[in-house]
């Protein structure tokens, strides 16, 4: 990036979007590939959750850092 | 006993067999007994690079079935004395191969040779799968776009889940070779940079391949660039072969410095 474009806050250069695009999918692709199980755990999520409440959708993210991976299973209740 | 490479990229058309096709000239020239096998099933390619095309009797699926002997389909290259080359089938069926005849195969061929180097197809299923699991060593081709990259991760996540090695509780040993690089489009900011590739890949690399014209020549003649004197292309083969025997070299300097500076770091950590 030139100095009159990093002064006049132009676009990104073309490989650092690429660097940021990849990424972003290859993080969400391990993340499939470490967890094969995570569809049918959020089914059988969503079964158990609608014994007891009308909801019928739940949210699993995966963080992780150096010492440690979680999931994190959001349930939205909603308004009574 | 010899060491079974595998050559791999995820996607097509990345320069797998370009790759194969220059590594095994230059591991042959380098004193190693090589044998060359193509096991793109159906689409034969690495024949015409090395120039051997008119020479094919039998091939692959001829020894695994029986048809014929190894020594009658194996075909010596006419320069590289060192180098033998076992041609892919052109059959229509590319899921022909059974896994306990490449098993057979692929032993049989690591008594005589010092090397096996397997040109893997494109793609992740059964010809992938064959051209891995018996593999000691893995060379990733990855050029610097966004599919290759991001085929090539896919691979890497696969490689040890389909290989006997690494049900025996060992591990793969897997290395990085950038191909069809640009550096000005790289300084320009418009191309990955090895280091960002490197970064994204996390695994070691072993060669960087800079995009040249003599690549294209060298294929229209048959015969591979790595036997090319002053030529860029020529000369990264040369170290990639040398440092799959375990020397250490510098990368060829393809101009971006700084790139290559932090390459360099990579490889010597």
């Amino acid at each position: 990036m030139s100095f009159f474009e990093r002064i006049f806050g132009k676009k990104q250069s073309s490989a650092g979007i690429a660097k940021d695009r990849l990424t972003i999918m290859l993080a969400h692709e391990r993340v499939d590939c470490k967890l094969p199980y995570l569809d049918d755990l959020r089914n059988d999520l969503i079964a158990v959750i609608k014994k007891y409440t009308s909801v019928d959708d739940v949210k699993i993210t995966s963080h992780s850092n150096k010492s440690i991976d979680m999931l994190e299973v959001e349930i939205v209740l909603g308004k009574q | 006993m010899g060491t079974i490479i595998t050559v791999t990229s995820g996607k097509g058309g990345v320069g797998k067999s370009t790759t194969t096709a220059n590594l095994a000239v230059g591991l042959a020239n380098l004193g190693q007994k090589v044998v060359a096998i193509d096991f793109d099933i159906g689409l034969r390619n690495l024949d015409m690079i090395l120039g051997l095309e008119n020479r094919i009797v039998y091939d692959v699926v001829d020894v695994m079935e029986g048809r014929c002997n190894l020594s009658q389909a194996l075909i010596n290259d006419k320069k590289a004395k060192n180098l033998y080359f076992l041609p892919a089938s052109q059959t229509k069926d590319k899921d022909i191969l059974q896994r306990d005849k490449v098993k057979e195969l692929l032993t049989a061929l690591k008594e005589s040779f010092d090397i096996v180097l397997i040109d893997s197809p494109a793609g992740i299923e059964s010809g992938f799968e064959h051209s891995i699991f018996l593999a000691d060593r893995a060379l990733i081709v990855s050029t610097p776009d966004v599919s290759s990259v991001r085929d090539a991760d896919r691979v890497i996540g696969i490689i040890d889940a389909k290989s006997e090695k690494a049900k025996n509780g060992e591990e793969v040993e897997k290395h990085i070779i950038i191909n069809r690089i640009k550096p000005e489009m790289v300084e320009a900011g418009n191309m990955l940079s090895i280091d960002d590739v490197l970064n994204i890949l996390a695994l070691p690399l072993i060669g960087v391949v800079p995009d040249d014209e003599h690549i294209i020549t060298a294929t229209n003649t048959g015969v591979p660039v790595i036997y090319k004197e002053n030529v860029q292309a020529a000369e990264s083969y040369r170290r990639i072969a040398r440092r799959i025997l375990g020397e250490e070299i510098e990368f060829v300097n393809i101009k971006a410095k700084k790139g290559l500076f932090g390459a360099l770091k990579g490889i010597f950590r």
